[in-house]
């Protein structure tokens, strides 16, 4: 308990603190910190539309973060989630290309969730039988998937009418928003409910127990009989299907476009905002969705502030960034 | 046309190349550094950002071949600085290496496109100016150089047996007097630098633009031929050669209108896969990598 205290405390320390040298960094480039910050965290609590957006954020984060979430609990460092996404997001859009009706729905998850299990299936098998580092290897896939559907979307999958994006999905087959007006869709409560089923899984599971001892100690898990080097592959196997499964979602269940943009803006930097999800949610299923939100917070916030302060929005990076560092130092504080 | 194609592929491999050196060095004190991407974009920025405020809003005059000079020496500074405080969270505070790498690279990706955006007023891309250029053929001798200096100080010097023992044994370096963290936080801080100076070859000599991916995985690549380097500087070359060589290779091919240029730009990540994959299980990391040293 008293641990789980000084943890909360020391990430609202750290949170403080990179609030406060964002601070400084903002004045010192020419932006007032105090009416971004403003636009930033509080205007979007204030109006209904821009919180429900700010959730709409939150959905693809909190799925990304459960890939590096699961990964950390395996003992993995995965950083593919990025790359996962955008395969996803393009078997959402060939699903949409082949099937003109309610039917590309379907096909949408399964083409997308396949996708991105396979990109994951490589850096994990060359873990398994060449023993390499899954940093280097999830990051050269984040780059191939990277180009792959880069040239997807804007050859064989791109759109004649509109040459900024890819083919739309069928309107039968969209998650229209659930609140109209907003873009709060069946998204949302999905990505939410996925995250208590790992926690579930986790927690009360066989495998899910055979992931945290193998994470935990694999020399221990080989004696009581666990492989862990099937607990790895189960957690990139996993660990895609939330990171494919968001990318799917940004196509069929993200307003207004339905689609996939031809430079990737809508799915871009989406598994590395997991990441900071899942380390601020210190990797905890439950403190990532509660991490999530905070940035889809931060990413609504980020659009009033460069409209209404003039700062640029890549400034919630810099403060991500500044968070993860003051965490960094943290981690081995626990008593 | 293939004598090109070697020249090119010199010219690519020095920024991998000099992070590499800068890794090795890391790596061999006993820290490690993710960061190197980070760096390289923080590098890559805050080079041509310094000379423009210093010719166009303080009006400083300089002669000319000394501008490219102070890029390089800002982007230094600042790879240093950002080294200092990686170090110190590896050493003293005795902090999460990964994670503190992890979060340079984030800081970096979010600083760069905010940095562009904030001082130059457009989003994403910009060009250096001519007389901020430097000569990339002078920065190739310059990490050629480095790296045969830096091998014979990891292996042929009393400061290469201090620095290794605190990578291999801290506990044995601190029992015969050697302050462990102190050399750790040194070799962090020249090392991050070199990958700084990296990003503001690529900005300043090799791309001649800024933006905000133009690092483009180098880092990582950096990371995966340190482990086919075997945390040899002299192996390291040969290494950030071959790498070289595939993105000199995918340009090349994209020139000559050979395939889409979506194809030849995977090329240097899939060889870094194939490479990576043909090599490790030989390699042998130093023995106390990424764990912080405590005196009990």
């Amino acid at each position: 308990m008293k641990i789980q205290t000084l943890s909360v405390l020391n990430i609202i320390a750290a949170l403080a603190l990179a609030f406060v040298i964002g601070a400084v960094l903002m004045w010192a480039s020419g932006y007032d910190p105090a009416s971004s910050y403003y636009s930033m965290l509080v205007t979007p609590l204030s109006d209904r539309v821009y919180l429900l957006s700010a959730l709409a954020f939150s959905a693809p984060i909190v799925l990304t973060g459960l890939t590096f979430a699961l990964g950390l609990k395996a003992g993995l460092f995965n950083i593919g989630a990025e790359g996962q996404v955008y395969m996803g997001a393009l078997g959402a859009v060939i699903a949409a290309y082949f099937a003109r009706s309610l039917a590309a729905l379907p096909l949408a998850f399964a083409i997308g969730l396949a996708l991105a299990v396979l990109w994951s299936a490589v850096p994990a098998v060359l873990k398994m039988w060449r023993g390499v580092n899954e940093v280097v290897s999830t990051i050269m896939m984040n780059w191939v998937a990277y180009w792959t559907v880069i040239m997807a979307v804007s050859t064989v999958f791109a759109n004649p009418l509109q040459p900024e994006e890819s083919v739309k999905t069928p309107e039968a087959a969209r998650l229209t928003p659930l609140i109209p007006g907003t873009d709060f869709t069946v998204a949302v409560p999905v990505a939410y409910i996925v995250a208590s089923l790992m926690y579930i899984f986790l927690k009360y599971s066989v495998w899910g127990y055979r992931i945290s001892v193998s994470g935990l100690n694999p020399t221990a898990a080989r004696s009581y009989g666990i492989k862990p080097e099937r607990a790895v592959l189960a957690a990139f196997a996993l660990g895609a299907l939330t990171a494919g499964l968001a990318g799917v979602l940004q196509v069929v269940a993200r307003p207004p476009s339905y689609s996939l943009m031809r430079n990737l803006a809508n799915v871009y930097g989406i598994g590395f905002d997991g990441i900071t999800a899942a380390m601020l949610g210190r990797g905890h299923p439950l403190g990532v969705v509660l991490a999530s939100i905070f940035l889809g917070v931060m990413q609504e916030g980020a659009r009033h502030m460069q409209i209404e302060a003039g700062t640029p929005f890549e400034f919630v990076r810099v403060v991500q960034g500044l968070i993860i560092l003051l965490l960094a130092v943290q981690v081995l504080r626990r008593p | 046309m293939i004598d090109l194609i070697l020249m090119q592929a010199l010219l690519a491999a020095v920024p991998i190349l000099l992070a590499s050196l800068g890794e090795i060095l890391m790596e061999r004190s006993g820290v490690v550094n993710i960061g190197l991407e980070g760096l390289m974009l923080l590098g890559a920025l805050s080079g041509p950002l310094f000379v423009d405020y210093l010719h166009y809003r303080l009006g400083v005059q300089l002669p000319d071949p000394l501008w490219p000079l102070a890029a390089f020496l800002a982007a230094a500074l600042v790879g240093m600085a950002v080294g200092l405080v990686h170090g110190y969270i590896s050493t003293y505070l005795a902090g999460d290496q990964i994670i503190s790498g992890v979060a340079i690279n984030l800081f970096a990706a979010g600083a760069v496109a905010y940095g562009i955006q904030a001082y130059w007023g457009v989003a994403g891309y910009k060009q250096v100016p001519d007389w901020a250029k430097a000569d990339p053929l002078a920065l190739a001798a310059f990490a050629l150089a480095l790296a045969g200096f830096m091998w014979y100080v990891l292996f042929r010097s009393r400061l290469g047996i201090v620095i290794r023992a605190c990578g291999e044994d801290p506990e044995s370096a601190f029992n015969i007097g050697v302050d462990v963290n102190r050399v750790r936080l040194l070799a962090t801080v020249v090392g991050s630098s070199l990958a700084a100076i990296a990003g503001a070859y690529l900005s300043i000599a090799y791309l001649s633009v800024v933006t905000k991916e133009i690092s483009a995985g180098r880092g990582f690549i950096a990371l995966a031929n340190v482990v086919f380097a075997n945390w040899n500087p002299a192996l390291a070359v040969a290494g950030a050669y071959i790498f070289g060589f595939f993105d000199a290779l995918s340009y090349w091919l994209q020139t000559a209108g050979v395939a889409r240029y979506e194809i030849t730009r995977m090329i240097p990540y899939i060889a870094t896969l194939l490479i990576v994959a043909g090599v490790i299980g030989r390699a042998r990391p130093p023995r106390a990598v990424g764990k912080p040293f405590r005196r009990e």
